[in-house]
């Protein structure tokens, strides 16, 4: 069901989960659908992280950072914009498709963004439906 | 002397080059026949299924691609005492595992249909007295209780037949954990493994001779594939594509090498180089990072349409 649609997003501690924070202490609303794991860095999100999130039944992964040049550590979001270019080539050629993949730059002040992005991205993979890897997976035989 | 011990081997979802490397033991064959005896081999010797002996050890190529597989994974199972999932294609999938990026009614029409070698013209599939394929490729530890894990596309004689004495000795077998970049002979960069464009071998030419692949363009999967072979490729300045499939502690082959390419990715320009450059240049993602291992990935077949 559309309604049920999980989206599992991955928020730097410094500044895209203070977002959040942010979001939510405005009491600014968005869609239950999101859950969010609190990473230090974007730059420590491993592919791994994101297709272990698909293979255990997300419809959706959002990944979220500081903005170029706020990062904490200096770069680590700069690696992980390159590293998402080659992720959303591979999930659509997984079949996944890149559409359920986003990333983006939320700053701890960007309640409001980050409250839209949640958003947009909920209604874009509710659009999209359920994505049944998982029920594909578990078939036998 | 004891009572040798009683070796079996298995095919399933492979193409036999498993069995090649065993046959090329040479004198080393010789130390394992003291200790032991060949009891069941349907590649090597005539073997009926239906009278398969107790088995010591058990050696098994390839993964689990058809009913057929399936079927007698299970019954060897319950016949051998130690199981050996022998070469890639049994621990992670292999190359056929390829197959997994489509369905199983796409591969059957290429295989019987569309190919060019075949001649078809009343488009039958045969489907009767024939295994029938699974939905995908699957490790063979999906249906046998493994105690060892030997990869290798196929894997080296030379080293296997030292494992194989060890065991049938009693002795504990450790294989290496560390990457293959731990054993590789070229010089890494002091500023690490990074690249500032990506080529094909052919657009190189000759590479440099002492230097690491990755840093004159090439795409080597030394990074994240186990150092069993003792860096055979790199050492005669041929890419890793990495047959033995990942280190221990690697979850997704493909994914960890997605993240040590893009990461230091034009890593001298790390804030201006365009994002998209490393991506735009790696055309073929999943035949290029999961060429052995995909059946065994995290994602490890194509999602199809609505995934039922
Ligand atoms: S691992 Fe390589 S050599 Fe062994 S069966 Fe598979 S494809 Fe053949
Ligand atoms: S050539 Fe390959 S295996 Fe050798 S150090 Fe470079 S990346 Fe590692
Ligand atoms: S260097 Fe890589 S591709 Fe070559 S044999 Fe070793 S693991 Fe396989
Ligand atoms: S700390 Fe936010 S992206 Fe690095």
């Amino acid at each position: 069901m559309a309604e049920d649609i999980k989206i599992v997003m991955f928020c730097c501690n410094w500044c895209s989960y203070g977002g959040a924070d942010t979001a939510g202490t405005a009491r600014m609303q968005y869609p239950p659908n999101i859950r969010v794991i609190r990473v230090m860095c974007s730059g420590r999100i491993d592919p791994q992280f994101v297709l272990k999130a698909f293979k255990e039944g997300a419809d959706g992964v959002f990944v979220a950072g500081c903005h170029m040049g706020d990062c904490h550590y200096d770069a680590g979001n700069y690696k992980l914009d390159r590293r998402m270019r080659l992720l959303y080539k591979l999930v659509e050629d997984m079949g996944i498709g890149k559409e359920r993949l986003y990333h983006d730059w939320i700053s701890a002040s960007e309640g409001e963004k980050f409250s839209e992005s949640v958003k947009m991205m909920v209604n874009r993979i509710k659009e999209l439906g359920p994505a049944h890897l998982k029920d594909q997976l578990e078939v036998e035989g | 002397m004891a009572d040798k011990a009683k070796i079996g081997t298995m095919w399933l979802g492979g193409c036999s080059g498993c069995h090649l490397s065993i046959a090329d033991f040479h004198e080393s064959l010789l130390d394992v026949l003291e200790l032991a005896e060949f009891e069941f081999s349907p590649v090597l010797m005539d073997t009926k299924y239906d009278e398969v002996p107790e088995l010591d050890v058990l050696i098994v190529e390839g993964g689990i691609r058809n009913d057929e597989n399936r079927e007698l994974a299970e019954m060897l199972n319950e016949k051998a005492k130690f199981i050996i999932c022998y070469g890639t294609c049994a621990c992670y999938g292999g190359i056929p595992g390829l197959g997994n990026l489509f369905t199983v009614d796409e591969l059957e029409e290429e295989a019987y249909i569309n190919s060019l070698s075949t001649v078809n013209p009343d488009k039958i599939i045969p489907n009767e007295e024939v295994p029938h394929l699974e939905s995908r490729v699957r490790p063979l530890e999906d249906v046998m209780d493994i105690d060892l894990m030997v990869p290798g596309c196929p894997p080296r004689s030379d080293v296997v037949a030292q494992a194989v004495v060890a065991l049938l000795k009693g002795e504990t077998i450790e294989l290496p954990t560390t990457n293959l970049c731990e054993v590789c002979p070229r010089e890494k960069p002091p500023e690490g493994l990074a690249m500032d464009f990506i080529k094909r071998q052919f657009e190189v030419g000759a590479p440099e001779k002492d230097l690491c692949l990755i840093s004159q363009g090439l795409v080597c999967m030394g990074p994240a594939t186990v150092s069993l072979c003792g860096a055979e490729c790199p050492s005669i300045a041929i890419q890793c594509r990495g047959c033995y499939g990942p280190t221990a502690k690697v979850l997704d082959q493909g994914a960890k090498m997605v993240s040590a390419i893009a990461s230091d990715y034009g890593i001298d320009e790390d804030k201006t180089v365009d994002p998209e450059e490393v991506a735009n240049q790696l055309d073929d993602i999943v035949g290029t990072f999961y060429t052995y291992t995909l059946p065994a990935a995290l994602v490890p077949a194509k999602m199809q349409k609505g995934g039922k």
